[in-house]
């Protein structure tokens, strides 16, 4: 594949446009550099904070006003990785997020490609009754969810997750997905029809692969919904080997008498580091799919 | 002959409450070029999608082989369509834009090696096969649009306004490909196009529509001296046919049509017209012939196009704005008085009212 940004001449090479290209150079460092330079600071600002202070020691934190650790070490994340169940709450995190990946993803590409192509009675009240589950708060479907899941019986097992976030992720990504299916032009898919694919060839051939960074997109929101998700975990689970790494982050606060800071941001980077690896490898996929000109 | 490949009988298809297309009747005959060709809007695109499966039939039949194919989906037609927009598929290669289809159908590797490198020798891919359409000029496009169609080898081949996104002089060129290439298949093809040049010079069988109804088929040229209807002379030809309206009157010479303002056209001696008709009087811009003498039209010079081989020449007769084709270098200049001699022998009378030809 041939990157097209390389065969992009240089605007700016000729000598008498010089001062034009330095201003050209200064208003776009104005408009466009210092505002993404805050953006920049101000999302990783707190991380560095929690990557700095799990380096400290315990009480360190007390004592002074330091960015930087004393004496960085990382008992924090020995205590962390010592402590009785993080395995479990690990597995747990990461079991309900592939399958409140999967299962959303799947049925909503489903979904999408139906409300993008299809035109039928309701089409678009459906669409729209689609983002209620999101639009009420989740404190609110808390109290009934529990009795719900009560009578059911799945209090304390996987199932209640699967179920909740799955049923939570879907809208989202489906709205997601018709937009970018909706945008993949009519004859394209017509002209597969008349190749003789069929609506799953043209799905898996056509569809997906031009679509394919909309899908990576719905795939990280349903990655980060399930891996982050607090309200129901706590209201539907209290066996402590059911546990998700969020909500053991919370009990963090009250296990230990006085806050050990070092363990408790040991913790949360741990929490946040996978996500944030599956961030950087897909969002590398989007891009390379957008530059190598494959998807236009 | 043998029997057509493809018959419409009363075909109708409708939006909605509205109806677009009001009966077609028509039969393609096997190897044969036929366009589809009329204005804007007349259900060419929307009669082309339905013998491609792409649009359900509202009432009506088509029949393909002597088989009604109403129902059978467009995936299972074995007919091959290039789009205007070519709708090539941007995240494969040439090559695997040519194979899509081939592998759709389970065709054999080396079967699938061959036909692509044939289509691609044919259609000038060769050098192309492993870039993606977004790579590719639009020429280039058109092509890769054209071999998709091509390795399938498919009985019928549906072409809806391939050229109406190239330059002209490419479309010229492609026009001419085209054709070339179909009188080496020999493919049943029907073409679409809003071009009457393009209809003209390829097809052996023009269908000209209006509304959603056909005005008239046949080959180009009988279409071009015979035009059927006043629709479709004013549609074939370019510069138009000179359409004047008027009343048949009687003079010593014969028949002639009195079109007010004093604008006395002549027609042949033996002309069949009953004096008093209201009759459209058409003649093409090259049956004008620019007289030496004071004898003829007496017009005005309102605007000279030298186009090379020939002048186009817009005058002002009675008020009457007519264009003329002389083959002439002419030294006219807007405001010259010149005198017209409409050759009798080649004018059109139509019926004013309806529009046919009388
Ligand atoms: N999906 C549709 N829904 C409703 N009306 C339609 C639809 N498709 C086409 N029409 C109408 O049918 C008529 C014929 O359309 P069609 O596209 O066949 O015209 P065309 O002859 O191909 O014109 P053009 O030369 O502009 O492509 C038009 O009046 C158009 O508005
Ligand atoms: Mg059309």
């Amino acid at each position: 594949m041939v990157s097209r940004a390389e065969r992009a001449p240089h605007p700016m090479r000729e000598s008498g446009m010089f001062t034009a290209g330095l201003r050209h150079r200064v208003g776009r460092f104005l408009l466009i550099g210092i505002p993404l330079a805050i953006l920049v600071i101000w999302t990783t600002l707190p991380i560095l904070w929690a990557v700095l202070s799990s380096l400290k020691e315990s009480l360190e934190i007390y004592e002074s006003n330091t960015l930087l650790p004393a004496n960085p070490n990382l008992d924090g994340y020995r205590t962390v990785l010592a402590m009785r169940g993080f395995d479990s709450w690990l597995f747990n995190s990461f079991l309900v997020t592939v399958v409140a990946t999967i299962v959303p993803l799947v049925l909503s590409i489903f979904a999408a490609y139906g409300f993008a192509r299809y035109a039928f009675r309701f089409r678009h009240i459906l669409l729209l009754l689609y983002l209620v589950p999101r639009i009420i708060p989740r404190v609110s479907l808390i109290v009934p969810l529990n009795s719900l899941m009560s009578d059911l019986g799945l209090i304390n097992t996987y199932w209640v997750l699967f179920i909740t976030y799955t049923a939570s992720a879907i809208p989202l990504s489906t709205w997601i997905l018709v937009g970018f299916f909706a945008a993949i032009p009519k004859e394209i898919e017509e002209s597969a029809t008349m190749d003789g694919a069929n609506m799953w060839h043209r799905l898996r051939r056509v569809i997906l692969p031009i679509a394919w960074p909309g899908v990576v997109t719905a795939a990280v929101l349903c990655i980060r919904e399930a891996w982050n998700e607090f309200a129901f975990v706590l209201a539907l689970i209290n066996e402590t080997s059911m546990r998700t790494l969020p909500y053991q982050l919370y009990m963090l606060k009250d296990s230990m008498g006085v806050q050990d800071y070092a363990v408790y941001n040991a913790f949360t980077v741990l929490t946040v580091l996978p996500l944030l690896v599956v961030y950087l490898l897909l969002e590398r996929r989007v891009v390379e799919s957008i530059v190598s000109g494959a998807v236009k | 002959m043998s029997t057509p490949l493809v018959e419409l009988h009363e075909l109708r298809k409708s939006f909605g409450p509205l109806e677009v297309l009001h009966g077609i009747e028509l039969a393609i005959e096997q190897h044969a070029f036929v366009v589809l060709v009329g204005p804007s809007g007349c259900g060419k695109s929307t009669l082309l999608r339905m013998i491609a499966g792409l649009e359900s039939v509202t009432s009506g039949t088509i029949v393909m082989d002597g088989r009604v194919v109403n129902r059978v989906p467009a995936k299972d037609r074995g007919i091959a369509m290039v789009f205007q927009s070519y709708a090539l598929y941007p995240h494969m290669t040439v090559r695997e834009n040519l194979s899509f289809s081939l592998e759709m159908a389970k065709t054999p590797r080396d079967v699938k090696q061959e036909r692509i490198e044939s289509a691609a020798g044919i259609l000038y891919l060769d050098a192309l096969l492993e870039r993606f359409p977004a790579q590719l000029s639009g020429g280039q496009r058109q092509r890769v649009a054209m071999g998709r169609a091509l390795v399938r080898e498919p009985e019928l081949f549906l072409f809806d306004e391939p050229l109406s996104n190239l330059d002209a002089k490419l479309r010229v060129e492609m026009r001419a490909e085209i054709k070339a290439l179909h009188q080496r298949l020999r493919s049943t093809t029907i073409y679409v196009t809003h071009d009457q040049v393009e209809a003209m010079t390829m097809a052996d069988l023009v269908v000209v529509m209006n509304d959603g109804r056909i005005e008239q088929l046949g080959p180009p040229l009988e279409l071009y001296d015979r035009p059927a209807t006043v629709f479709v002379a004013d549609f074939l030809g370019s510069p138009a046919m000179n359409l004047i309206a008027g009343t048949v009157a009687e003079s010593e010479a014969g028949p002639v049509i009195d079109a007010g303002d004093d604008l006395t056209l002549p027609l042949s001696p033996g002309s069949a017209v009953r004096p008093g008709a209201e009759v459209v009087y058409g003649l093409r811009p090259e049956h004008l012939r620019i007289g030496d003498g004071p004898a003829g039209l007496a017009a005005t010079v309102s605007l000279v196009e030298p186009a090379g081989f020939e002048t186009h020449l817009h005058a002002d007769v009675g008020g009457q704005v007519v264009r003329v084709i002389s083959t002439e270098r002419l030294d006219a200049v807007p405001g010259d008085s010149i005198a017209l001699v409409p050759d009798t022998a080649r004018v059109h009378l139509f019926d004013s009212r309806t529009g046919a030809r009388l």
